[in-house]
């Protein structure tokens, strides 16, 4: 799962549950930017946003501070933010499925009201909104991913399993012009939160990159600092753009030994660890957010080229963030195991049930409750 | 004289999802766990949380049908997956809301063997434990539990068993401790926690604390059937009889639970409107028997209930009662054989006076 089922937390209610977000220069149209949060894992038909949530996207400019071996980012301390809110449905007694409202809060306090499930969306002050439910864009042999950490041997099959297949989720997304809603630029960072509305707002979860929680943080059995702490509600606990010196060192030493794992899983060492343990990815990782450059055209695998351009001490080529068709779970597996220097790893899973469009709101539209049955 | 408990919380908390959201979100979360678990190979864990969604739709909307399907589901998982530890663990639990008891231990003790998870695996026995009256082993359990990690499960836990034990103060203390605690968005855990209340402010008599618990539980989560049922119930002992029947004839006509339209009968039958009590008790005798015969465990005690009230039958009160004092020996189970012989005592006694008569 990409940030689905992330944690107790999540678990505990799926409303709040991040499981992706994307970030990508709009198709067509290169002064939007695009940015889309997906919630509610396996969402019936029934699913609703909450009235109790704030959905949040931040966005801050972000420069790249150093490159080789010590790459990283310097994220600005500007924000701009959009937030999203819903109501509760006016007709719960008609039979039918109830009709929910929701409003955008832009970063210059104009709101935005939209209806969910309008595949229009709605407009204005430089930002074009949709929310509604969508047919889940993720794929990946989950199953597999799993048994490869259960029996420290690559489980893929040639054929896999798509957990995801035919499901659904409920989608934000916000096409918005960049150049004059957010600040600097042309290259941001992207994070999105849920929290609690209401004066004292807890974040619930918060998700930047695809696969950190569940493939990089999750296992337990090979950190040797915390064999035995959930981590992941921890982790969410965090600002991604700020995280406190409290609880770092065992967001690292968690990463530095669930990288290694994979790294071995070919038998070779393909990301060598510092003379500290250090894994090459790990403060990159740690940096959660995604990265866009908005001055480069759409591109439909781009996630993850800036940072390994960084590593490479190389300019980047594309406009970096995640289009939501790439095969991420291939693409991390691949990155972690053999850094791009071996054969593609392949989980058996090549698409969704139906490819996302160009055309906005993006996601296909929500599959028939039996769609997932093969 | 400190304040009531609920306007103490009521303005410091964080929202909750609105209920009827949460129960639309409930039945999207049931469907496609649903389409998960019809897969040819569907993974344990989406059985589990099938099943236990499954079970909380059935605790919120009162609908026994959903225990029923649960049952069938976690029979079904524990008999595929005999080596997988959270099968069992799903069935002890359905288990032990049906009140079989020593059949939910028994999976527990298999669950431990199969994936030694003992602080897991021990939290369920107490709950166990308290259903039976074992009173002592249960306190150690969620006493260690709340200790190690106070959260709002632990403390909640540990307050519903003071309530139990009779320790007012304490288990109020440790109901506001652990829903200072609580982070999520989510109504039902609070409405529970309210309704758990509710019910220690009403066997302690304190019914203006009950009616405002109740009340509290009902506006989180409007669709929880027992938190209106209880609320009719003191809502009736306050006198106020048109609101109390006017919130059971819902749960009276929708419920396939048969306690709220023996709470209807009892309330109009006090209220001297036999007739319209006639019709409603005739249909709770009915589920009663019904559902006596096939979950006896379960449905003894409130059915025995029954039968000393509105449906005036103190013998086959005496039976239920027996049964139910079998399965557990709890204060409440005792209480309740002592009340169906001392009724049944009294009616031969009108009965054989009667006979005397010329």
């Amino acid at each position: 799962m990409s940030d689905h089922i992330s944690g107790p937390r999540a678990i505990a209610d799926p409303v709040a549950d991040i499981t992706d977000v994307f970030a990508f220069p709009c198709p067509g149209s290169p002064q939007h930017l695009v940015l889309i949060m997906n919630v509610f894992p396996y969402a019936g038909p029934s699913a609703l946003f909450s009235d109790a949530i704030i959905y949040r996207f931040r966005v801050r400019s972000v420069a790249i501070a150093s490159i080789g071996e010590a790459a990283s980012f310097a994220v600005g301390p500007d924000e701009v933010t959009f937030d999203c809110a819903f109501e509760v449905p006016a007709n719960p007694d008609s039979g039918t499925q109830p009709v929910q409202w929701g409003r955008c809060i832009t970063p210059n306090g104009g709101t935005i009201p939209f209806r969910v499930n309008n595949e229009k969306g709605s407009g204005g002050e430089g930002v074009h909104v949709f929310a509604g439910q969508r047919s889940d864009p993720f794929f990946l042999d989950g199953p597999m991913g799993a048994k490869t950490v259960e029996t420290r041997q690559l489980a893929f099959k040639k054929v896999g399993s798509d957990r995801l297949y035919g499901k659904n989720v409920l989608g934000i997304v916000l096409k918005l012009e960049w150049a004059t809603l957010l600040k600097g630029g042309p290259m941001f960072a992207v994070v999105c939160e849920t929290l609690t509305s209401g004066r004292r707002q807890i974040r619930l979860e918060r998700v930047g990159r695809p696969e950190i929680k569940n493939v990089a943080l999750s296992a337990k059995i090979f950190d040797q600092v915390n064999r035995d702490l959930e981590i992941r509600d921890l982790y969410n606990n965090e600002d991604a753009f700020n995280l406190s010196k409290d609880y770092i060192g065992a967001f690292r030493a968690r990463l530095n030994a669930n990288l290694a794992f994979y790294d071995g899983l070919d038998g070779k060492t393909d990301w060598p660890l510092d003379e500290h343990g250090n894994h090459p990815l790990t403060e990159l990782l740690l940096a959660d957010f995604l990265v866009i450059d908005a001055s480069k055209p759409y591109d439909e695998a781009s996630y993850f080229e800036i940072e390994q351009a960084m590593l490479k001490g190389r300019a980047h080529a594309t406009c970096g963030g995640r289009w939501l068709n790439q095969d991420i779970f291939d693409f991390v597996y691949t990155l972690y195991i053999n850094a791009g220097n071996g054969p593609p790893i392949r989980d058996g899973v090549d698409g969704p049930i139906v490819w996302s469009s160009k055309v906005f709101p993006y996601m296909a539209p929500p599959n028939l409750p039996a769609a997932g049955l093969r | 004289m400190t304040a009531p408990l609920a306007s103490r919380y009521g303005s410091t908390e964080a929202p909750t999802t609105d209920g009827m959201i949460a129960l639309l979100n409930l039945e999207a979360q049931i469907d496609g766990q649903q389409s998960e678990a019809m897969l040819d190979q569907p993974t344990v864990e989406a059985q589990v949380a099938l099943i236990e969604l499954i079970t909380l739709r059935g605790l919120i909307l009162g609908r026994i049908v959903d225990y029923e399907c649960a049952e069938g589901l976690a029979e079904r998982l524990a008999r595929s997956e005999t080596a997988n530890g959270a099968a069992f663990v799903a069935r002890a639990r359905i288990r032990a809301a049906l009140h079989l008891f020593a059949d939910a231990l028994n999976d527990l003790d298999v669950a431990e063997w199969l994936s030694p998870n003992v602080e897991t695996i021990n939290i369920e026995r107490a709950a166990i434990f308290q259903g039976l009256g074992r009173y002592d082993e249960a306190l150690a359990i969620r006493q260690g539990a709340a200790d190690r990690r106070p959260s709002f499960e632990t403390l909640g836990a540990l307050a519903g068993l003071c309530a139990e034990l009779g320790e007012i103060e304490a288990a109020e203390r440790l109901y506001l401790e652990g829903r200072s605690r609580y982070r999520g968005v989510s109504p039902f855990p609070l409405a529970l926690l309210d309704f758990q209340c509710g019910l220690m402010w009403m066997n302690n008599g304190r019914l203006d604390d009950a009616r405002t618990s109740f009340d509290a539980a009902r506006r989180r989560v409007p669709a929880y059937a027992p938190a209106q049922g209880h609320l009719a119930e003191v809502e009736a002992e306050f006198g106020d009889i048109e609101t109390a029947v006017a919130r059971l004839y819902p749960l009276a006509i929708s419920s396939d639970d048969p306690d709220y339209t023996a709470q209807l009968a009892r309330i109009l039958g006090n209220a001297g409107r036999s007739d319209e009590s006639r019709h409603w008790c005739q249909q709770a005798a009915a589920r009663y028997d019904e559902l006596v015969v096939r979950h006896p465990e379960a449905f003894a005690d409130h059915a025995a209930e029954f039968w000393l009230a509105a449906g005036t039958d103190p013998n086959k009160a005496i039976r239920l009662a027996r049964i139910n004092l079998e399965v557990r020996k709890t204060p409440r189970a005792y209480n309740l054989f002592s009340q169906a012989v001392r009724s049944s005592q009294a009616s031969r006694f009108a009965i054989g006076q009667q006979e005397k008569l010329p």
